[in-house]
């Protein structure tokens, strides 16, 4: 038996590769942890599978309308294009916000305790947490590329560099919203029901799965829906960020190209700091 | 670092409500590096809660808690660095293996990757759990889970182990294995090491005992010194028939302790016992003479015996699930 009492010298390491060594242990875990998870990674295959082949290949054809009397594609691409960087969108979602649900199981089964006597500060914690699920959320979300020649895209490194970048601080704020929601509602069941009372909402009007058309007025489009789903529409964030994906993976913009980045971070910036409110308060 | 005049762990007028109940009311005590220090009393005493405070769980109301002379309360950070915790309920991550859960406390407390390793190894050799590394700790049984918590409270090079009620739900031979590990660290180590438990038996090898109860502190020494103050040679009796029993009760009021299956009387000595055979040894079904014990301190402190209070391992078990896991409010 070795005696542990010989090595009572210990150099302290500095403070920011204390912090930088606690960011990598919870990313590390919670990496691991998504890895050994087979019905995540089945969910996140699946899920493009089926939006992409079926109902994006399904709904091809019907991506038409006629506008005064004229019959042409509402936006100049095939609804599986269109649709497409939504699937990417959708990946990301159910993925980012289920990571959360590893707060939740933290607490419940003690692991938290562990991490909250740890003497790291609760914001180094938090980050490790959200980037760990950032990085599951990426992965899911790249999945989706691999689907891109079944929907007629070409892309170029840029074209995906851009898209992961994108991609990566939709992750972020979507992980940020998981584990505000999952500070809530505490337990699995509630967290499950909400989630999904969040995410579909807002994927359907984030005009990921048709498109307000551009060529109409604002007037116009008023007409073709309803006043109070444009809106909806409009105010949704994700709206930008579909939008934003749409401009890096098929190169069309329904709003101004600067708009969908911008709120991607503040969505990122926002959610964060709310989640670190309220850990730092439990 | 820590000079022999610094108190390990100093609590001043510590004070803790929850809603009306009154957890810890004006507790003050000082461990002095390198003692074995029990608090000792039943469950919903304070016991956790002050444990969770000095670990910076939670906020006391007023009142200090010091640890090697850093105050927790306004900076926690720097005072759980020295902490090595076992907590009363597991705190493992099931779904990773031994080694991955240690590397990660490791990386968490900031210890270098060589020494990382090296201290694992270490860990895992003291605790006898080296042949299982590379399992999910979810296969291990709960003994070996509570090792594996020791083994990873010491990683960090903890110079202070609070262990909470760290042998509830092992089974009698675990139990035994545990205390080893924790003296044998004792030796080797300058180690401080502050338990809570409820089980007596477990106290008499500390070098001093907390008898804490209602959030109050009723008495604190060795346990040599509790025993010869406020410990009391007993006499346990079974009468007969009720009306004997009521007989004896009537006749010993002054030295009533306890009265319903069975009477506890203070007892004076020998002379004692035997007057008491004189008047009513035919109507005795069983009787016993106690030595002074911890377990007469607690009953002369409190009135209660502490084995009433003292649920089972099951019973814990039942009630942490009822509560739907100790943070769901």
């Amino acid at each position: 038996m070795t005696n542990p009492a010989i090595e009572i010298s210990e150099k302290r390491p500095s403070a920011i590769m204390l912090q930088l060594g606690g960011v990598y242990a919870i990313w590390l875990r919670e990496v691991k942890r998504a890895i050994r998870d087979r019905g995540q990674l089945i969910g996140g295959v699946s899920r493009p599978l089926l939006w992409v082949l079926i109902m994006g290949i399904g709904l091809n054809p019907y991506f038409r309308g006629e506008i005064y009397g004229e019959v042409r594609f509402v936006v100049p691409y095939t609804y599986l294009q269109f649709i497409f960087p939504a699937v990417i969108l959708l990946n990301i979602m159910y993925t980012s916000v289920q990571s959360a649900v590893s707060t939740i199981w933290d607490r419940e089964f003690g692991f938290l305790r562990e991490i909250l006597v740890s003497p790291l500060p609760r914001a180094t914690i938090l980050l490790g947490k959200i980037l760990g699920g950032t990085t599951v959320a990426l992965f899911h979300g790249s999945l989706v590329l691999a689907l891109a020649r079944f929907a007629d895209i070409t892309l170029t490194p840029l074209d995906i560099l851009h898209g992961l970048a994108l991609m990566f601080l939709l992750a972020f704020g979507l992980t940020s919203l998981g584990v505000v929601i999952a500070n809530r509602v505490r337990s699995f069941e509630g967290f499950g029901v909400f989630a999904n009372a969040v995410i579909l909402p807002l994927y359907f009007t984030s005009s990921s799965i048709f498109p307000l058309d551009p060529s109409l007025t604002s007037a116009q489009t008023k007409v073709v829906y309803p006043e109070w789903l444009v809106m909806l529409v409009e105010i949704n964030p994700l709206t930008y960020a579909v939008d934003a994906l749409r401009g890096a993976f098929i190169h069309f913009y329904q709003f101004d190209p600067k708009l969908g980045p911008i709120v991607l971070m503040v969505m990122a910036a926002v959610f964060f700091l709310i989640a670190l409110r309220d850990f730092q308060k439990a | 670092m820590t000079t022999a005049s610094v108190p390990a762990v100093k609590i001043e007028d510590v004070t803790k409500r929850y809603g009306r109940t009154l957890a810890l009311d004006n507790v003050s005590f000082e461990v002095p590096p390198g003692e074995l220090f029990a608090l000792l009393g039943p469950n919903g005493a304070g016991k956790t809660t002050l444990l969770h405070i000095l670990c910076t769980i939670l906020r006391p109301d007023s009142g200090w808690a010091l640890i090697s002379g850093v105050d927790v309360v306004k900076n926690p950070v720097e005072g759980r660095r020295n902490l090595g915790i076992v907590f009363q309920e597991p705190s493992l991550d099931d779904r990773l293996t031994l080694y991955e859960n240690l590397n990660f406390h490791g990386l968490v407390y900031g210890v270098p990757a060589a020494l990382r390793r090296k201290r694992i190894d270490e860990m895992l050799a003291l605790v006898e759990l080296a042949d299982w590394r590379e399992r999910l700790v979810r296969t291990l049984s709960s003994g070996m889970k509570r090792r594996l918590e020791i083994a990873r409270a010491l990683i960090h090079h903890s110079r202070i182990l609070f262990l909470d009620e760290p042998t509830v739900g092992l089974d009698a031979q675990s139990r035994e294995r545990f205390w080893q590990y924790v003296h044998r660290l004792r030796t080797e180590r300058a180690l401080t090491v502050i338990v809570t438990t409820h089980y007596i038996e477990e106290v008499e090898g500390c070098d001093r005992v907390c008898i804490i109860d209602h959030g109050r502190i009723l008495a604190q020494d060795s346990p040599a010194s509790l025993k010869s103050a406020h410990g009391q040679e007993l006499v346990r009796l079974v009468a007969r028939d009720e009306t004997a029993a009521a007989e004896i009760a009537a006749a010993y009021a002054d030295r009533l302790v306890r009265n319903d299956k069975e009477l506890v009387l203070k007892s004076s000595g020998d002379a004692f016992t035997e007057a008491l055979f004189a008047r009513f040894g035919n109507r005795i079904r069983r009787l016993a003479v106690e030595e002074p014990s911890l377990e007469s301190v607690f009953l002369s402190l409190t009135g209660r015996e502490l084995r009433d209070q003292a649920a089972g391992a099951r019973e814990l078990t039942y009630e942490f699930g009822k509560r739907g896991g100790e943070h769901t409010k």
